[in-house]
């Protein structure tokens, strides 16, 4: 059994239709507006159908019919099972007009459409000849109506599109790309009326869905670590999302997962802050020794990150001690190693590279470049607070050096 | 020169991969992170030797920019991948933590001289972002150059 819809040449089955609607122009008077779909198997032509789309998410059956062989085998009630659930994302509600004769209310009831009102006479003021079944003669139209459940439940939508931006904007994404997500998630689930307000710490979404009822939903969103490689899979999944390849069950399953991505390997990262800090170290002026010594010092010091990331200790401390440990360090090699021409002052300025926070400054850069200053001025002060703490950390540390231990070392 | 010009590449093409390892970008896109580093630092060291850092920033930063949207097209991913990478030399870093540190050691003077050449730095790199990502996505994709070219001819 396939189910096609017709565009050209409906007049080709005119034979069928008249079976619902014995005069002609009746016919023609919707045919052209109405959309047509044709159910066919083995290749024979079985029931047909017309539906016209009205304002309002209304739409009305306005014609159906069966190859009178093939009546009661189901074809029918198949076809209006496929146009309810065809027609369930546009309209709220299908009408059907049917004349009063036991056999056709029965069948629309047995479908699931009731009762809705009654236009009188209407089949005597519109055909020209009495029209009779089952041996009565037809006069009133009885409308019935059925209620289209909407596929897709908007709190569901909401809930994945917020999911969606809550990874996005956690992992370090932009204010604009979290926005464009979840207003594609939702368009693509016919979740038309949405509006998205967003901070860089929260989302708020509200999303109406057609009958005037409103759902709204606010997430506060943490400033956290970031995670880039999961920002470009989420974007990768809105992408698939937009084509169509995937359901909403099939998507949250699928964002679960991206969200439990876990971090590169601990001593990869560690050699990587090492590298950063040396590089760095020597494109900003220092010696090629110090530049070494700045990668031992960024070394060790993204232990001491992994470290506090794992107890989850909070970001003065972590670094301001992080300024501590480098200045020590740095104090360190040059007197242990006896290398005078080593400047503590280079091999900090490496070593602080690690903790520098690049992604959260780029982020209210760019923030403040979309004119979005709210977000861009809090990500700019998180970023320079990280700053000012490093800074404490060098500059204490370096201050007792000076004063006290300074003058006792050779 | 020719071993300055060779160091420096090095370092700006490892150091932003580094970064990138540390912000935990997919493995593909390593390569191209660090070109884009690197492209954007060698035009902020051509330049920084003639004209002021903020004005070598910009330029550097249009470069990165630039880079980053093509990548972007081509690869199929977030522009944040290669911008937060490729634009990490050029940001104030050093500058911004040396403000603080003069802050903190009570040395105002030169506090505020590094403080508003970092400003101005960060100032520049908004203005490049601006620049570049004010041109429509079409200009980035191949197709919309072959149709022109159809056009014309």
């Amino acid at each position: 059994m396939k189910i096609r819809q017709i565009t050209d040449n409906k007049k080709l089955y005119m034979d069928l239709l008249l079976l619902a609607d014995p005069q002609e122009n009746m016919i023609d008077a919707y045919l052209d507006q109405g959309e047509m779909f044709l159910l066919e198997e083995n290749g024979e032509a079985k029931t047909v159908a017309v539906v016209m789309l009205y304002k309002n998410r209304k739409c009305e059956l306005k014609n159906i019919a069966t190859v009178e062989t093939q009546q009661g085998k189901g074809y029918g009630k198949y076809m209006i099972h496929f146009l309810c659930e065809h027609y369930s994302s546009l309209c709220d509600m299908m009408y059907v007009g049917t004349g009063n004769t036991r056999k056709n209310i029965g069948f629309y009831e047995k479908c699931g459409f009731e009762n809705s009102h009654i236009v009188i006479d209407y089949f005597v003021k519109n055909y020209r000849e009495p029209i009779y079944d089952e041996g009565v003669r037809l006069t009133d139209m009885i409308y019935l109506k059925k209620r289209l459940e909407s596929e897709v439940d908007v709190k569901k939508v909401v809930d994945l599109a917020l999911e969606a931006g809550r990874i996005l904007l956690k992992n370090g994404a932009e204010i604009f790309r979290v926005e464009e997500t979840i207003t594609r998630i939702c368009h693509r689930f016919h979740v038309e009326h949405i509006d998205v307000f967003m901070l860089s710490h929260g989302i708020f979404v509200s999303a109406e869905n057609g009958m005037e009822e409103t759902y709204t939903k606010v997430k506060p969103i943490p400033l956290s670590a970031s995670h880039l490689g999961i920002v470009a899979e989420v974007n990768a999944l809105s992408r698939e999302i937009e084509a169509g390849h995937m359901g909403i069950d099939e998507a949250s399953e699928k964002l679960k997962e991206i969200d439990k991505m876990p971090s590169k390997n601990g001593y990869f990262q560690i050699v990587a802050a090492g590298i950063a800090s040396g590089t760095f170290g020597y494109m900003l002026g220092a010696t090629e020794s110090e530049s070494m010594m700045a990668f031992f010092i960024g070394c060790i010091l993204y232990v001491w990150v992994l470290f506090s990331k794992k107890h989850g200790l909070s970001k003065m401390l972590v670094n301001i001690a992080g300024g501590v440990i480098i200045t020590t360090l740095a104090i360190c090699f040059r007197h242990l190693a006896h290398m005078e021409e080593l400047r503590i002052d280079g091999m900090i300025i490496g070593g602080i590279m690690p903790l520098v926070p690049g992604l959260a400054f780029v982020n209210a850069i760019r923030d403040i470049a979309d004119s979005d200053f709210l977000s861009g001025t809090v990500r700019m002060i998180d970023a320079i607070l990280v700053f000012v703490y490093i800074a404490i950390g060098v500059g204490v540390t370096l201050s007792i050096y000076n004063n006290m231990i300074g003058g006792l070392l050779p | 020169m020719i071993r300055e010009l060779i160091v420096n590449v090095l370092c700006s093409f490892s150091g932003t991969i580094a970064y990138s390892v540390l912000y935990n970008v997919p493995k593909k896109y390593y390569v191209c992170c660090g070109m884009t580093g690197a492209a954007g630092w060698l035009v902020y060291k051509a330049l920084v030797q003639g004209i002021s850092p903020a004005i070598a920033s910009f330029f550097g930063t249009l470069v990165v920019v630039l880079i980053s949207r093509m990548l972007t097209v081509r690869m199929k991913c977030p522009i944040t991948i290669f911008l937060v990478s490729g634009i990490f030399p050029l940001v104030p870093g050093a500058g911004v933590y040396y403000t603080a540190y003069y802050l903190v050691t009570n040395q105002l003077s030169l506090a505020a001289m590094k403080g508003i050449e970092s400003v101005k730095i960060a100032f520049a790199i908004v203005f490049g972002i601006v620049c570049i990502v004010s041109i429509p996505r079409e200009v980035f994709q191949m197709g919309y150059w072959k149709q022109r070219r159809w056009r014309k001819g």
